[in-house]
C-alpha cells in the first residue's frame, strides 16, 4: 500500500519536464488543436514544396481556346483558369504569398508592438499616456483605406504589403502588451527582480516580455488569419500581389465574373483561405490553452 | 555600524490625504547582527524594508525625510543607477510570498544565475556552476536537477529558498527578510529560519528581520524595534524585551503569545484596532487601545524615552520628570 502511494507520489509529482514538453503533453490532448497544427503545418509544406508537388507552371498562360475553363479532372483536380492555367497549382504557389505575407507582417506589428506596450506599460505615467493616446489616434486611421492609398501612390509589391500591413496592425498589439504588462509589473517577481538590482531594459526585456510571450504568440497566431484576409481583401480589390504572381485573393477575384459557368476558379482559392483562417485560430486556441503559464501556476 | 537609519519617513499621498506610512523612524543594524522589526499588519514594517531598497513605488509614495546611510554613505543621495549597483549586491530582499516572487516562465537556477550574472562577471559555465553551489548552500537537495525545474514544479519551502539563494547569491551585507516564513508552514518556517541563522554565519552578514511572529523574534534577532502606526513605540536588545518590556503595547503583543499565557484561559487580545492612518489620534496613537493610560496621552504625543542600557519605550509612564 505504502509502495504504491510512492509510486503514485512519484507520477504526480511535476518533476520530470519542463515547461515545453509539459505544455506539448497538454496541446496534444486537444484534438481540434492539433487539427489545427496539422493544417497549419500542411499549408507551409505545400508552401516549400509547391515545385515539387505540381508538374505545371504557376504563370505561364496554357493552349487557351483548348485550356480554358475546363472542369476539374484527374490532369486538373481543380480545374484551369481563363488562362488555361491550373487552379491547384497556382493555389500552391499562391499559399507561399499568402503566409509568407502572413507571418512577416504579424512578426513585425508584433515586434512593436510588444516594444511599444512593454515600454508605455512599464514606464507608466506621462509617458504611458503620451504612447497610448498616439496608439489611439493612430488606430482611429481606417486601415483598409491607409493601404488603399498608400499602395496607389507607391508601386504594387510584395515587399511594401508586408511593411503596411505590419506598420498598420502593431497598435492592437501594443495595447494588448501593455494591458498585460501593466498587471505583470506589479507581481511580486518583478519588484523581487528590481530588489536583486536589475534595470528598466533587464525587466522589459528579461521578465516582462517573455511573461506576455505565451499572449503574444495566441495573438499572433489569430492574427496571422486576418492578415491574410486582408491581403486577399486587397487583392480581389486589385491592389495586392501584381499579377500574374498568383494570390488567394486574387484568385477568387478572377473567378468572380464566372462563378456560375466556372465555379472552381474561385471557390477552391477561397476555401484555401477559409481553412487557413481556421487552421491559424484553432492552433493560437490550442498554444493558448496549452502554454498559458497563468492557467497552472 | 553597516546601516544607519536616521528619522526616515515615508509618505504616501491617497485621494483621501497623506499617510505617513513611516514617521521619523531611527534605528542601527551592526554587522553580523540580526535586528528584528515588530508590528501588526499596516504599522510600516514592509514600507520601511522597501524604503531601505529604495523600492517604495512612487506615486503614490516617497521618502520625504531622514537618510540612511550604508557604511557611512547616504544611499537616499545616490542616482538610481548607482543603487542599482547596491540592490542585491550589498543589500539584498526577500520577500514574503515565495509562491509569487518568482518568475513563472524561467525555470529556478536560471533565476538564481541571472542573479549572479548582474553583479559578478562570470561566463555562462562558470555563472552555472555557481548557482548549482548556491541552490546547495540553500540546503535544496539534489540541486543540479533542480536547477531545471520551473516555480509551480516547487513547494513553497523549496522556493524560498530559491528566494534566499537568489538574494545572498552575491554575498550582500545586509539581507532584509520581510516576512520570510509567514506563507509557509510551521515545520517548513523552523527550517527556513534555521537556514537564515546559518547562512548568517557562514556569510557574516547582517540580517533586518520583519515579521509579525514574535516567535521568530526571540529566536533570531539580537535587537528587536516594535512599530506601531508609522512609529517606533520601543527598541530593546532582544534578552531585554522578552524579559522586561516596557511599552503597552509591547506588553499585549507578548501577553497574547500562546506560550505565554495560561493553558485552559483564553488568549488577552489587545482591544480594538490600528487607528485610521489619516486621522492619527493627536496623542499617543496608542491611546485608545492602552489599558495603561493617562490623561496625558490623549494630547500630547510621547518621545522616546531612554531607560538604559540601550532600552527605549515611547511611553509617557516612563517619564521621570513627573513620577
Amino acid at each position: 500500500m505504502i509502495e504504491r502511494k510512492n509510486r503514485e507520489n512519484k507520477n504526480s509529482l511535476p518533476c520530470s519536464g519542463g515547461l515545453w514538453s509539459e505544455g506539448w503533453a497538454r496541446f496534444r490532448k486537444r484534438h481540434l488543436a492539433v487539427a489545427g497544427a496539422v493544417i497549419v503545418l500542411l499549408l507551409y509544406l505545400v508552401a516549400i514544396f509547391a515545385p515539387v508537388l505540381t508538374p505545371y507552371d504557376p504563370v505561364a498562360h496554357g493552349d487557351i481556346p483548348g485550356d480554358r475553363y475546363l472542369r476539374p479532372s484527374i490532369e486538373h483536380p481543380f480545374g484551369t483558369d481563363k488562362f488555361g492555367r491550373d487552379v491547384m497549382t497556382r493555389m500552391f504557389y499562391g499559399s507561399q504569398v499568402s503566409l509568407s505575407i502572413g507571418f512577416l507582417a504579424v512578426a513585425l506589428s508584433i515586434f512593436l508592438g510588444s516594444l511599444v506596450g512593454a515600454v508605455s506599460g512599464y514606464a507608466g505615467g506621462i509617458v504611458d499616456a503620451v504612447i497610448m493616446r498616439v496608439v489611439d489616434a493612430l488606430m482611429a486611421i481606417p486601415r483598409l483605406f491607409l493601404l488603399l492609398t498608400c499602395i496607389a501612390l507607391f508601386s504594387r509589391s510584395i515587399l511594401l504589403i508586408i511593411i503596411l500591413l505590419g506598420a498598420t496592425g502593431w497598435m492592437s498589439a501594443a495595447r494588448l502588451v501593455r494591458g498585460q504588462v501593466l498587471s505583470i509589473k506589479k507581481k511580486d517577481y518583478i519588484v523581487a527582480a528590481e530588489g536583486l538590482g536589475v534595470s528598466g531594459k533587464g525587466i522589459i526585456f528579461k521578465h516582462l516580455i517573455p511573461n506576455t510571450l505565451t499572449v503574444i504568440i495566441v495573438s499572433a497566431t489569430l492574427r496571422i488569419g486576418g492578415i491574410i484576409l486582408t491581403e486577399a481583401a486587397l487583392s480581389f480589390l486589385g491592389l495586392g500581389v501584381p499579377p500574374p504572381t498568383p494570390s488567394w485573393g486574387m484568385m477568387v477575384f478572377q473567378g468572380r465574373d464566372v462563378l456560375l459557368n466556372a465555379w472552381w476558379v474561385s471557390t477552391f482559392p477561397g476555401l484555401a483561405i477559409v481553412m487557413t483562417v481556421i487552421g491559424f485560430n484553432l492552433l493560437g486556441d490550442g498554444l493558448r490553452d496549452a502554454f498559458d503559464p497563468m492557467h497552472f501556476t | 555600524m553597516l546601516l544607519k537609519v536616521n528619522n526616515l519617513e515615508t509618505i504616501f499621498r491617497m485621494a483621501r490625504g497623506e499617510v505617513r506610512a513611516v514617521d521619523r523612524i531611527s534605528f542601527n543594524i551592526k554587522s553580523g547582527k540580526t535586528l528584528g522589526l515588530v508590528g501588526e499588519s499596516g504599522c510600516g514594517k514592509s514600507v520601511t524594508a522597501l524604503s531601505i531598497m529604495r523600492l517604495v513605488p512612487d506615486p503614490p509614495g516617497k521618502i520625504a525625510g531622514g537618510s540612511i546611510e550604508l557604511e557611512g554613505n547616504d544611499i537616499l543621495k545616490l542616482p538610481e543607477k548607482e543603487m542599482r549597483k547596491i540592490r542585491g549586491n550589498e543589500i539584498s530582499i526577500v520577500f514574503q510570498e515565495p509562491l509569487s516572487s518568482l518568475n513563472p516562465v524561467f525555470s529556478c537556477g536560471e533565476q538564481v544565475r541571472e542573479a549572479i550574472v548582474l553583479h559578478q562577471h562570470l561566463g555562462r559555465k562558470d555563472s552555472k556552476t555557481e548557482a548549482i553551489e548556491m541552490l546547495r548552500r540553500v540546503r535544496i537537495p539534489d540541486p543540479e536537477t533542480r536547477y531545471k525545474n520551473y516555480p509551480h514544479q516547487m513547494s513553497g519551502g523549496m522556493r524560498q529558498r530559491v528566494m534566499i539563494a537568489m538574494a545572498l547569491s552575491c554575498q550582500p551585507k545586509l539581507l532584509i527578510a520581510d516576512e520570510p516564513t509567514t506563507a509557509l508552514d510551521v515545520s517548513v518556517q523552523a527550517q527556513i529560519i534555521e537556514l537564515l541563522q546559518d547562512l548568517r554565519e557562514e556569510l557574516g552578514m547582517s540580517i533586518l528581520l520583519i515579521t509579525h511572529d514574535l516567535a521568530v523574534i526571540a529566536q533570531m534577532a539580537d535587537t528587536v524595534v516594535v512599530m506601531y502606526a508609522g512609529k517606533i513605540v520601543e527598541k530593546a536588545p532582544a534578552g531585554k524585551l522578552f524579559s522586561d518590556p516596557s511599552h503597552p503595547y509591547t506588553q499585549g503583543l507578548l501577553a497574547s503569545m500562546p506560550g505565554y499565557s495560561i493553558p485552559g484561559k483564553s488568549l488577552p487580545v489587545i482591544p480594538g484596532s490600528v487607528p485610521d492612518p489619516v486621522k492619527l489620534p493627536p496623542g499617543c496613537r496608542f491611546s485608545d487601545r492602552c489599558g495603561k493610560r493617562i490623561e496625558k496621552c490623549f494630547n500630547e504625543e510621547p518621545p522616546l524615552f531612554n531607560l538604559g542600557d540601550s532600552h527605549f519605550s515611547r511611553c509617557w509612564l516612563h517619564n521621570k520628570e513627573e513620577n
